[in-house]
């Protein structure tokens, strides 16, 4: 288990590679020349313009610049960011540096449980008035776009009720509108498996055959059913944690929150590319980061997986 | 007991005078606060080069003049000002008794070592470098032959000199922001960050980026004010959010642009709160000669221009949020012509005049892009779909990146395009020098006109502020007679101030510094 968990994280290091020569790629053919955003007005003064080009390094050939990036990478430099005068990339992130990571986490944290209560009390009560009503407020917390759930509840809770700000980033009231919001799709979808699963669980051999054995009803749903669902469940999560990266880039922007979500909006449309690498790459690593948990996971949840070299 | 009886009733009058004073204490400690779209981009006068730097430092630093609420010029760190007798410069008196937020006093050292900064090639110095072009050895220091600024001395503490090689008799009313020459020496190359170098009613205190920018009372400010202990500009990236946090009680005062701005104008709550003022800004169509042929017929350029309905415009894609123009010089700029004739609205004649130039429903035109960023493709599918209807040009529209359209403009191979342009000082001249001025860049149309170019130069070494308005006019006659510019709209900018905040001043400079502003 050891061994696999040291694999799994030196495997990162050609996954993280990969997402940088990407994102170094794509913003070579993004339109928009940063240096020219810069000059703004003056765009087409040629002495500036090569002055600046200097500056930045970008007069040099792209494959030059490239290993000069993978270099700065390896001491922690990312550059300097275009669009705050003199400043390198690192100052930028490094204040909102864990703020999505935080939101994601905390909205996984409300959504797993709950989507699995919600999933389980559906499908014990199968076909039911009870099930309907939950499938439909499921189906209602996918389909209902984040943004406009956002603008509905900080309508009510924010502006008409007055219990929670409107927006900003720093106290406990402030994060609970957002990571509500975030909570949502999450946690429908978990719901909605763990109904799936559940019921297909309840169809095996050996739930009838633990019936039959005169097990009580809540021991045969929760020591036997529920285990077997958790490790279809617990495969979904890193997909999961990764939909709910990318949903603070939204709820940021709409909650004014100054994570990476909203800084990476803002440094694409300023064609900050610096900024915009560095913020893609740390996602890549989060992700992928919360992808390896999850796999070892497996192991302490279903002990018929067998990790690499222990399996024998 | 007598005794205690007196002594709580001494204590009871130590209570009422201390409630009364905390009372008043606390009205005073208040803070202002307000929205930014986005982060600065820096914070110090130096490298200073966006409109939003620009609302936050215009409360930290300070230029000679200012303005007032009514856009007059008034005199800020200089007293007074005094035009050489050669018209190649001008001597300043500067205001005594003027401290730093360091403590240290300003003085005509500040002065020189300002500009000095400005111009050092090291230090990417930002738009104040343009007004400096005239300065005698600007250009060595530019250049990095030198970092003495050869045309500036320093006469004494309160008096310095600023020479010229040719005549700039607008200098005094630049907006260069003077900063504290001690700075560096003090916190080092990168005080931005860690320190406040102004003079002016705010001093500069963080700076959480994508949060806020706070800023704190200059308690030695020379001036009025400050009446507010901070002022806390939250970054808000939405103007919706803004608006929302604004109904909630978490802003005081919101600026928001046209877009949300409709929002604002329609709902019933906001209209006594709102404060609504044209932007120092024109737009217009630009329509260059030098890149279709037809454009050359001044009869074809009056037949674009009359064939848009302004009023149309300003409801349909401003959502009221905007008036016509009629000029190049904006309402509440110094030198505007509120007599001009407005232009009309007017089909029939443009397709008169068109067919009179050889077009006869537009047939014989070649095909033209209307071409812009995508904030104004509104405008540009109003343009084309009017100019086709109205006048049957075959117009399409072209949606392009910012950087490489202003290059593009720049060097002049755009044919037909709305764009704007922003005055960075208070005076008509900077449009015109700017825009239509033959020599300039910014002449994104290249329309030229010899005469006009005369009485720009004209206005340049015309001290007298009425004679220079009235060449102005003149000018701007002849480009609108020319039909060499097509006027369309300008912007009004939106805010809103709750019933609490009082003397808040936006002006079409943005807002003044919010040094009178007082919360109850």
């Amino acid at each position: 288990m050891g061994l696999y968990a040291i694999r799994r994280v030196f495997g990162l290091v050609p996954v993280l590679f990969i997402a940088v020569v990407l994102t170094f790629i794509a913003n070579q053919f993004v339109p928009g020349d940063p240096i020219l955003i810069l000059l703004s007005d003056q765009s087409g003064d040629p002495v500036l313009e090569a002055r600046l080009r200097a500056d930045y390094g970008l007069d040099r050939p792209l494959f030059e610049q490239f290993v000069t990036y993978i270099q700065g990478i390896f001491t922690g430099d990312f550059g300097l960011s275009f669009r705050f005068a003199n400043v390198p990339v690192i100052d930028v992130i490094k204040t909102g540096l864990l703020i999505s990571p935080v939101l994601a986490i905390a909205a996984l944290t409300i959504a797993v449980p709950l989507g699995i209560v919600l999933g389980t009390f559906a499908a014990l009560r199968r076909d039911t008035l009870a099930d309907t009503a939950v499938i439909l407020v499921l189906v209602a917390g996918i389909s209902i776009p984040n943004f406009a759930m956002a603008a509905f509840l900080v309508f009510l809770f924010a502006i008409k009720l007055n219990v929670v700000p409107v927006a900003g980033w720093g106290s406990f009231q402030q994060a609970v509108l957002p990571v509500v919001i975030l909570a949502v799709p999450p946690t429908a979808y978990i719901a909605r498996l763990s109904r799936t699963y559940m019921l297909e669980v309840l169809q095996q051999d050996y739930i009838r055959t633990a019936r039959a054995k005169g097990l009580r009803d809540h021991l045969v749903t929760y020591r036997h059913a529920l285990r077997n669902t958790l490790v279809p469940l617990l495969t979904t999560i890193g997909i999961i944690f990764g939909g709910l990266l990318s949903g603070t880039f939204v709820i940021e922007t709409i909650f004014n929150i100054p994570g990476l979500g909203s800084m990476a909006i803002q440094s694409v449309f300023a064609r900050d590319y610096p900024v915009t690498m560095a913020i893609v790459l740390l996602f890549t690593a989060f992700y992928s980061g919360i992808n390896l948990v999850v796999d070892l996971l497996y192991g302490l949840i279903d002990p018929r997986i067998r990790f690499g070299g222990d399996a024998a | 007991m007598p005794k205690i009886g007196f002594g709580l009733r001494g204590t009871l009058a130590t209570v009422a005078v201390g409630a009364a004073l905390l009372a008043s204490s606390s009205s005073y400690a208040q803070t202002l606060r307000t929205n930014i779209l986005a982060d600065p981009a820096m914070v110090d006068p130096i490298t200073f080069s966006e409109l939003i730097a620009g609302d936050v430092m215009e409360g930290i630093y300070e230029a000679f003049t200012g303005i007032d609420k009514d856009g007059n010029i008034v005199p800020e760190l200089a007293e007074s000002w005094e035009a050489h007798d050669d018209n190649l410069g001008w001597r300043f008196t500067l205001r005594q008794g003027v401290k730093f937020h360091s403590g240290r006093d300003f003085t005509a050292k500040d002065v020189k070592w300002t500009l000095e900064q400005l111009l050092l090639p090291g230090n990417k110095g930002g738009l104040n470098v343009q007004y400096l072009d005239a300065v005698v050895g600007s250009q060595d220091v530019k250049d990095g032959k030198t970092t003495d600024l050869a045309g500036v001395t320093i006469v004494d503490d309160h008096t310095i000199d600023v020479r010229f090689d040719k005549s700039d008799v607008l200098f005094p009313i630049y907006p260069i922001w003077f900063m504290d020459s001690g700075i560096v020496e003090e916190h080092g190359a990168d005080w931005a960050s860690k320190a406040s170098a102004g003079t002016g009613p705010f001093k500069f205190v963080e700076w959480n980026r994508g949060q806020n920018v706070r800023l704190a009372a200059h308690d030695d400010y020379w001036g009025n004010g400050p009446f507010v202990e901070e002022v806390n500009f939250l970054i808000v990236p939405s103007d919706d959010t803004a608006i929302s946090m604004y109904e909630a009680g978490e802003l005081d005062l919101i600026y928001v642009d046209a877009q949300a701005g409709r929002r604002v104008l329609r709902d019933d709550r906001f209209k006594d709160e709102l404060n609504l003022v044209p932007a120092a800004q024109i737009q217009y169509l630009g329509m260059n000669q030098t890149q279709y042929e037809p454009f050359k017929d001044v009869r074809v350029r009056e037949a674009v221009c009359i064939a848009l309905d302004r009023d149309a415009m300003v409801q349909g894609l401003f959502g009221g949020a905007a008036f016509p123009l009629y000029g190049q010089i904006t309402e509440g700029v110094a030198g505007y012509n509120p007599n001009l004739k407005p232009i009309p609205y007017d089909p029939e004649r443009a397709k008169a005049l068109l067919a009179e130039a050889g077009y006869p429903n537009g047939e014989g035109l070649p095909p033209i892009k209307v071409t812009s960023t995508a904030p104004r493709k509104d405008q540009l599918a109003y343009f084309a779909n009017q100019l086709k209807t109205v006048l049957g040009m075959p117009v399409e529209v072209e949606v392009v990146e910012r950087g490489s359209h202003i290059k593009k403009m720049n060097a002049g191979e755009v044919p037909f395009f709305p764009w704007g342009w922003t005055a960075g000082y208070p005076d008509g001249l900077y449009f015109l020098s700017d825009v239509w001025y033959g020599p300039s860049v910014y002449n994104r149309s290249r329309w030229q006109n010899d005469q006009f170019d005369t009485l720009i130069d004209q206005s340049r070494t015309t001290a007298d502020n009425d004679a220079r308005y009235a060449l102005y006019q003149e000018a701007e006659q002849i480009l609108l007679n020319d039909w060499g510019t097509c006027p369309t709209t300008v912007r009004m900018q939106v805010s809103a101030v709750k019933p609490n905040v009082q003397d808040v001043h936006l002006t079409p400079f943005r807002f003044l510094p919010f040094n009178e502003v007082k919360i109850n």
